[in-house]
């Protein structure tokens, strides 16, 4: 039975041990909120003063999009009537999207790195195991302190992002073209579902290595899947119908449930202990 | 209380725990003493539940802390060497979250705690800025929010000044005496223990040496008894009467007997030529004991 008591004074503790020091939460929220302010601003400048060779290059990816299966955002896109609009669009609705898969990856990571190899760390894990709450508890408890503030600062950047983008492109557009209705399921499903899978694995990792460094370098690796997603770009991924991401955001749902059970089952703590605690 | 019965746990090639048997009765307070890496940590941590046995039975409370660790670690007040505390989280913080997890569900029980350690002052004060002994403390504060009806203290005295020490057997003992609390106490102070402790465990390389009260130790552990006497006896040599004697730093003659029941002898032989104002048998304390017993186990 899960201790709802210990895993909300687990969880608060560890998300207040991130505010409370500056080299960890600065890079955590500012980064991503600098970028969502930042970047959208260039992009949308970039693509107002996009002519000539800008515009011929942009002109690949648009007869990409010509040759791709039939949806709402090649629709959109071959309504548009300047090139530049159809640039900003693109840049904006499309390939703006593994960016929203990396932030909550950037930022639940050092926290849940963190977890339970920084107890060690900190000479603190003892404490926690020799209380009397359940494995399944301490685990979750863990996996909400990084998951939260993961996803809460990819929300306020997502909000950032569309309101600077919307604005910066307004003489492009004069009305609110951000975002896609695509971005939906993307946010609401894909992301938490993605950083949920990158937040077990790496509490699951955490409770494995001996030093945070050594869990950092294996956590890196989670990366590599979204390096793939972004070369996935190309093939058309953000172009599938709001049914196909709702699909694929089950899936990775029913994957993080899976993984879940498994680490859940397999977490002792005996053998958490004895391996962890000297 | 608690009942362990050939209790063995190994760390793969080395064995931490070897056939280790001892028992704690309802109220009890017990002193588990043993020289560095005698198990003492490890025999803590299985009662615990953390670690698990590689053979043998545990009965803590009547539960197996392997099967039913939570159970047992619910009724259970730990203080561990570190006292594993938050160093971000200020001493009050830190019972409070405690608290929590111990389902301490007194919302004033944390004050209260803290208050009785006396560290009301530095409650606010993150524990990371404390010294050693006050970590101690708020250790111990810690360990009894909950009110557990067994506590296992390892090294509850170390780092604290004489009043905490006073402070801190004091509280075990009020424990022990006023709500039946079980304590199981590892320390090497031993004549801190004798203070509290109304049987000891000696353990050595994983194994118990001996069990009992330290009357029923030296008596199944019989050696030279040795009486310290402040005299103003004019000692010549290194012997008084055949009995070998030595004068030591503080001013006493310490004579070595071969059994107490020649001390009364050699008092009144020495009240006959001088003044004796105390005495004192050495040969039968603690400490003593337990250097007979680990030597000897040595010596095997």
């Amino acid at each position: 039975m899960m201790n709802r008591r210990a895993i909300i004074a687990i969880a608060r503790k560890d998300i207040r041990s991130i505010t409370a020091n500056i080299q960890v939460w600065l890079p955590m929220f500012m980064v991503p909120i600098i970028f969502s302010v930042l970047l959208p601003i260039i992009v949308a400048f970039s693509a107002r003063a996009s002519q000539g060779d800008i515009v011929s290059d942009m002109q690949i990816i648009l007869d990409m999009l010509e040759k791709l299966p039939e949806s709402s955002l090649r629709r959109i896109v071959g309504s548009l009537r300047t090139d530049q609009q159809k640039i900003a669009y693109i840049m904006f609705n499309y390939f703006m999207s593994p960016f929203f898969l990396m932030i909550p990856l950037m930022a639940a990571s050092t926290v849940s790195i963190d977890s339970f190899v920084g107890e060690k760390e900190r000479g603190t894990l003892e404490g926690l195991l020799l209380a009397s709450v359940n494995m399944r508890s301490i685990f979750t408890a863990k996996v909400l302190a990084a998951f939260l503030p993961a996803i809460g600062v990819s929300l306020v950047s997502f909000v950032l992002f569309g309101v600077c983008a919307n604005v910066s492109a307004w003489p492009l557009f004069g009305k609110i073209f951000f975002p896609h209705i695509n971005w939906a399921p993307l946010v609401l499903l894909v992301m938490p579902a993605v950083s949920l899978f990158a937040i077990l694995i790496n509490v699951f990792i955490s409770a494995r290595v001996s030093t945070f460094q050594a869990g950092y370098q294996l956590g890196a690796l989670l990366v590599l899947p979204l390096l793939a997603v972004m070369i996935g770009q190309f093939t058309g991924f953000m172009l599938l119908d709001t049914g196909i991401l709702l699909a694929i955001g089950a899936i990775l749902v029913s994957v993080d449930y899976a993984l879940l059970r498994i680490i859940v089952r397999r977490l002792d703590r005996a053998w958490l202990f004895e391996s962890q605690v000297r | 209380m608690i009942q362990v019965e050939d209790v063995t746990k190994r760390y793969g090639e080395q064995r931490a725990v070897a056939s280790l048997s001892f028992h704690v009765a309802d109220g009890e307070i017990l002193g588990l003493i043993g020289p560095n890496g005698a198990g003492k940590t490890t025999t803590i941590r299985i009662l615990c539940g953390v670690v698990k046995p590689n053979s043998g039975k545990v009965r803590v409370a009547g539960y197996d802390p392997g099967e039913r660790g939570d159970e047992v670690r619910s009724r259970i007040g730990v203080l561990t060497e570190t006292a594993a505390l938050y160093p971000n989280l200020s001493g009050i913080e830190n019972l409070r979250f405690f608290a929590k997890l111990y389902g301490a569900d007194d919302p004033d029980r944390p004050d209260e705690s803290i208050e009785e350690f006396g560290l009301g002052e530095h409650k606010n004060r993150k524990a990371g800025t404390y010294s050693t002994g006050m970590k101690k403390r708020l250790g111990l504060a810690k360990a009894l929010l909950h009110k557990p009806s067994i506590l296992l203290l390892d090294e509850p005295t170390s780092g604290l000044d004489p009043a905490g020490i006073a402070m801190v057997l004091e509280e075990i003992e009020r424990l022990s005496k006023e709500k039946g609390v079980t304590v199981v106490l590892c320390s090497h102070v031993l004549h801190q223990l004798e203070t509290v402790c109304r049987s000891y465990v000696i353990i050595d390389r994983g194994q118990a040496l001996a069990q009992g009260t330290v009357r029923e130790l030296a008596e199944s552990h019989p050696g030279p008894c040795i009486v310290e006497v402040d005299t103003d006896y004019a000692l010549e040599g290194n012997a008084h009467c055949g009995v070998p004697a030595r004068r030591l730093p503080t001013g006493h003659i310490q004579f070595i007997l071969s059994s107490r029941d020649k001390v009364p002898r050699l008092i009144r032989e020495l009240s006959q030529n001088a003044s004796v104002y105390s005495v004192a048998l050495k040969g039968e304390d603690l400490q003593s004991v337990y250097f007979r017993l680990t030597e000897g186990a040595h010596d095997e």
